[in-house]
């Protein structure tokens, strides 16, 4: 009886960490009271393996293993309440088809959407500003006819400047300001849906990377400092709340257009740190035929270094499955 | 008159709707510049400046071949120019209309004998006066990109309203607004087309239109044509209602035929009703002479149009002779991929700037005199505004006389505009040694490769020449402010008049092709991080 009140208190703790915008803050005091109702002072009995692993990589087909990986971060209920406005940020910027790996899988980001609309999301904006021709990325990738059947989900490209607002990054290094998609601003929930893929000028193009997607001034960020000015982003204004990086396909070489040599990896990595997700993907996955350590990505080196989240992956907790 | 309204409409209505079609349908692309190829002037002088002749300008042989049997129901009923003139009449026309001199109405001839000069040059001026041609360009060019302005604005009202009422609201991108080069040009010459209205009514089309001159001329007397009865009691309201001035003053039994667009006013204002239309061939008393143009005149402003021609091509710019030494070319100039050889691609092309309406990305834009006079308001592609789609033939399919080919798909890539060149001085990876490489993120045919450089830490682009079709997408979002640091110059551009552009192409060794799964560089990195990651 004392044991379920006591988990009752920790996962009040835990939804609250994870509705607060400011993340760092809370996630601290939850790490606080974790720490403390682990070691056995505050709650004897509460056993540490139960709460919500840092990373969930499931492998098995994108699907399945997408639903038993939600299942493990406590559902998307965890993350979407009822009501809540989510944008889902995949990868759909290259008119390719989804085998060239430069998209995200479309059957990810519909099974994704799907879950946000059962958890009660009032509205679900699935786009990215791409870079080739809009309506053909919006067709070649499969994320618009894989996800026409559902109500209340919106796939659309961000090519227009009129979708964006000027938005300040607080405490920003490089990039002080930029425009952000407007939609991204206001919505109540941001899931990164990234395809794990290389990048010729910063190594890979993962959750943090693809954030630029809903960006309008990229020249910028090119022309100053690209990974300082990805962390400025990411730092705040477009934390997501749940990464998701589909591995499901890895392009290997030659990103981020492609063609270059695709992986078949069949694994889904789930988050609720960007930080950490990109981290262990970069781990994860061989690049041009070499393994390689996430702080060798100077924007994920960054972003842990000014505490947006932790690239020591060998220290967190890593639940494992095959589907 | 009614009849010739609704008629009137509904031409403008398909002239509109073509170039609607033009920007928007995608699937079927075929006859969108109808009307451009209905306009005489556009095809008689095509066919002579550019020695061409082509199945496809029929329809103005029909137009001219429509003169002899019912006179100027071309400029009454379907000039798309005409019905805007009309309707300008009546929102800024003086209602007392004047006849002017009659001498004026000869100067259309004279404009079109100097077109006719000009062209035997190989010399195309008929985006001086043809109508078609600037109608195209004042709604394409002018209208069509305000249009878009408004409905943009439009929608940013809407977008906050519809995110109140819906829930799930839809998501307006807007539209790309077209923005063009010299549309203040257009405007001018429209405000003073319009502003003609004070001085009579469908002014233009009395005295300056040049494709009103060569149906003129085919119908001197058309088989349906106005009577005017013995019951004619000479009051001149029909005088002076006549909207062409093609009655005579004081004689209005008289009708200058060639002047006539069978608009019919004079029959609904004839107090009497001793005015009708109808094919009967009762005599005429008029003798002609006064209205047609005379014959030297006629001559010298054909001269005239040849001697123009003829300094033009004394000018510096001049493509006379053989391509080879001493041409000069402006540097920058890229033209519409599929474009035939510059010095015909100048003799053919009328400056409808259909191709420019019709391009997706707003690439193509009209020029000034960077390529001379006789390059006047031809279209070039500006990558920095836009750039060129490897699966689009918008501009070859909307090109009403060929100047730019109408390729085949399998052609289409092959269609090289120029190649890309790197400004090493101004580029973030080669000068500041920073992390970019969005050229070739964004190069659609593997045409940049990456090489490492030493002393710089970061992996430099370089152009694959035989890959590159100059579609300009990398100048399009290279970061670098202004002026690119990797531009398009005309450099091995694949200008030919006719034949398989992919066999001219693969003979000169290109390599061109789009991205594909098969199509990797390299796949394992031995020596040091691979591109993008740090050493440990």
């Amino acid at each position: 009886m004392t044991e379920k009140i006591e988990n009752k208190i920790i996962a009040r703790w835990l939804k609250k960490a994870l509705n607060r915008r400011d993340f760092l803050k809370a996630h601290l005091k939850g790490a606080l009271i974790l720490a403390a109702g682990s070691s056995g002072i505050l709650f004897p009995k509460m056993v540490f393996s139960e709460t919500v692993p840092d990373i969930v990589v499931a492998k098995g087909s994108p699907v399945e293993a997408l639903k038993a990986a939600m299942k493990l971060m406590g559902g998307m209920s965890n993350f979407v309440k009822p009501g809540n406005k989510v944008i889902i940020k995949p990868n759909m910027s290259f008119a390719n088809k989804p085998e060239m790996a430069t998209n995200t899988n479309p059957l990810i980001v519909k099974e994704l959407a799907i879950m946000c609309k059962e958890a009660g999301a009032s509205s679900i904006l699935i786009t990215d500003y791409t870079l080739q021709e809009p309506k053909s990325c919006l067709s070649n990738s499969g994320i618009q006819d894989a996800c026409k059947d559902i109500a209340g989900v919106t796939v659309a490209s961000a090519n227009s400047d009129a979708l964006f607002k000027e938005t300040e990054f607080p405490n920003a290094v490089t990039m002080k300001k930029n425009s952000v998609h407007k939609d991204a601003l206001n919505a109540d929930v941001l899931i990164a849906a990234p395809v794990a893929k290389c990048h010729m000028a910063t190594g890979v193009s993962l959750s943090m990377k693809g954030m630029m997607g809903l960006v309008w001034d990229r020249r910028s960020m090119h022309s100053t400092d690209l990974s300082s000015s990805i962390v400025d982003m990411c730092a705040k204004v477009l934390k997501a709340k749940l990464t998701i990086i589909d591995g499901s396909r890895v392009l290997s070489t030659n990103g981020p257009g492609g063609p270059g040599k695709v992986l078949e990896e069949n694994t889904i990595i789930v988050s609720r740190d960007m930080v950490a997700a990109d981290s262990y993907a970069v781990s994860a996955f061989e690049w041009y035929g070499q393994k390689l350590a996430p702080k060798q990505v100077e924007h994920i080196r960054l972003a842990s270094e000014r505490g947006l989240g932790r690239m020591d992956i060998e220290n967190m907790t890593i639940k494992k499955l095959v589907i | 008159m009614y009849f010739r309204r609704t008629i009137q409409f509904i031409s403008l209505f398909i002239f509109l709707a073509l170039l609607v079609g033009a920007i928007y349908f995608t699937t079927y692309r075929l006859g969108f510049d109808l009307f451009l190829r209905l306009d005489p002037t556009v095809i008689i002088v095509t066919i002579i400046s550019g020695r061409s002749f082509h199945f496809s300008f029929l329809p103005a042989i029909i137009a001219i071949l429509l003169a002899p049997l019912f006179g100027r129901v071309f400029c009454g009923y379907i000039c798309p120019m005409g019905t805007t003139i009309n309707i300008c009449d009546k929102l800024f026309g003086i209602s007392k209309n004047k006849p002017l001199i009659g001498k004026l109405h000869r100067i259309k001839y004279y404009l079109l004998s100097f077109l006719i000069g000009a062209s035997i040059l190989g010399v195309s001026l008929v985006f001086l006066a043809s109508p078609i041609p600037l109608i195209t360009r004042f709604y394409g060019l002018l209208v069509n990109p305000l249009i878009s302005l408004f409905s943009h604005m439009g929608l940013r009202v809407i977008q906050p309203l519809s995110d109140l009422l819906f829930t799930n609201a839809p998501v307006f991108e807007g539209f790309l607004t077209p923005r063009f080069a010299t549309q203040f040009f257009i405007l001018l010459f429209f405000i003073g087309v319009f502003a003609s209205s004070r001085l009579s009514r469908r002014f233009w089309c009395r005295y300056i239109c040049p494709s009103g001159a060569i149906i003129g001329l085919f119908s001197k007397k058309p088989l349906y044509k106005r009577h005017v009865s013995k019951e004619c009691i000479n009051c001149g309201k029909c005088v002076s209602s006549c909207p062409m001035n093609a009655i005579r003053q004081d004689v209005p039994d008289d009708t200058f035929y060639q002047e006539c667009i069978i608009c019919r006013k004079c029959e609904q204002v004839c107090p009497v009703n001793a005015v009708s239309f109808s094919s009967s061939s009762t005599e005429n008393k008029m003798k002609n002479q006064e209205i047609l143009p005379v014959r030297r005149e006629f001559l010298f402003a054909g001269l005239a149009g040849f001697g123009t021609a003829s300094v033009n091509m004394t000018g510096l710019k001049s493509l006379y002779g053989k391509a080879g030494v001493g041409i000069v070319e402006p540097p920058n100039l890229l033209r519409p991929p599929g474009a035939v050889t510059e010095k015909n691609f100048l003799s053919l092309c009328v400056r409808c700037g259909e191709c420019m309406v019709a391009c997706p990305t707003n690439a193509l834009q009209p020029i000034w005199i960077e390529s001379g006079f006789s390059g006047l308001f031809s279209p070039s592609l500006v990558p920095r505004r836009g750039a060129c789609n490897p699966d689009c033939n918008n501009c070859g399919s909307v090109c009403p006389t060929h100047a730019i080919r109408n390729l085949p798909i399998t052609d289409r890539i092959w269609a090289k505009i120029g190649t890309a060149m790197i400004l090493r001085q101004k580029c973030l990876a080669w000068e500041q040694q920073k992390r970019c490489m969005v050229c070739d993120e964004v190069c659609p045919y593997k045409a940049i490769e990456f090489t490492k450089e030493e002393g710089n830490k970061v992996p430099v682009p370089n152009i694959l020449e035989e890959r590159c079709t100059g579609c300009g997408r990398c100048e399009y979002h290279c970061p670098v402010r202004n002026q690119a640091a990797i531009i398009v110059t005309p450099l091995g551009a694949l200008r030919i008049d006719k034949g398989s552009m992919k066999e001219q192409g693969e003979s000169q060794g290109l390599k061109i092709s789009i991205k594909h799964k098969e199509d990797m560089g390299s796949q394992v990195i031995e020596d040091g991080p691979p591109p993008g990651f740090d050493a440990l």
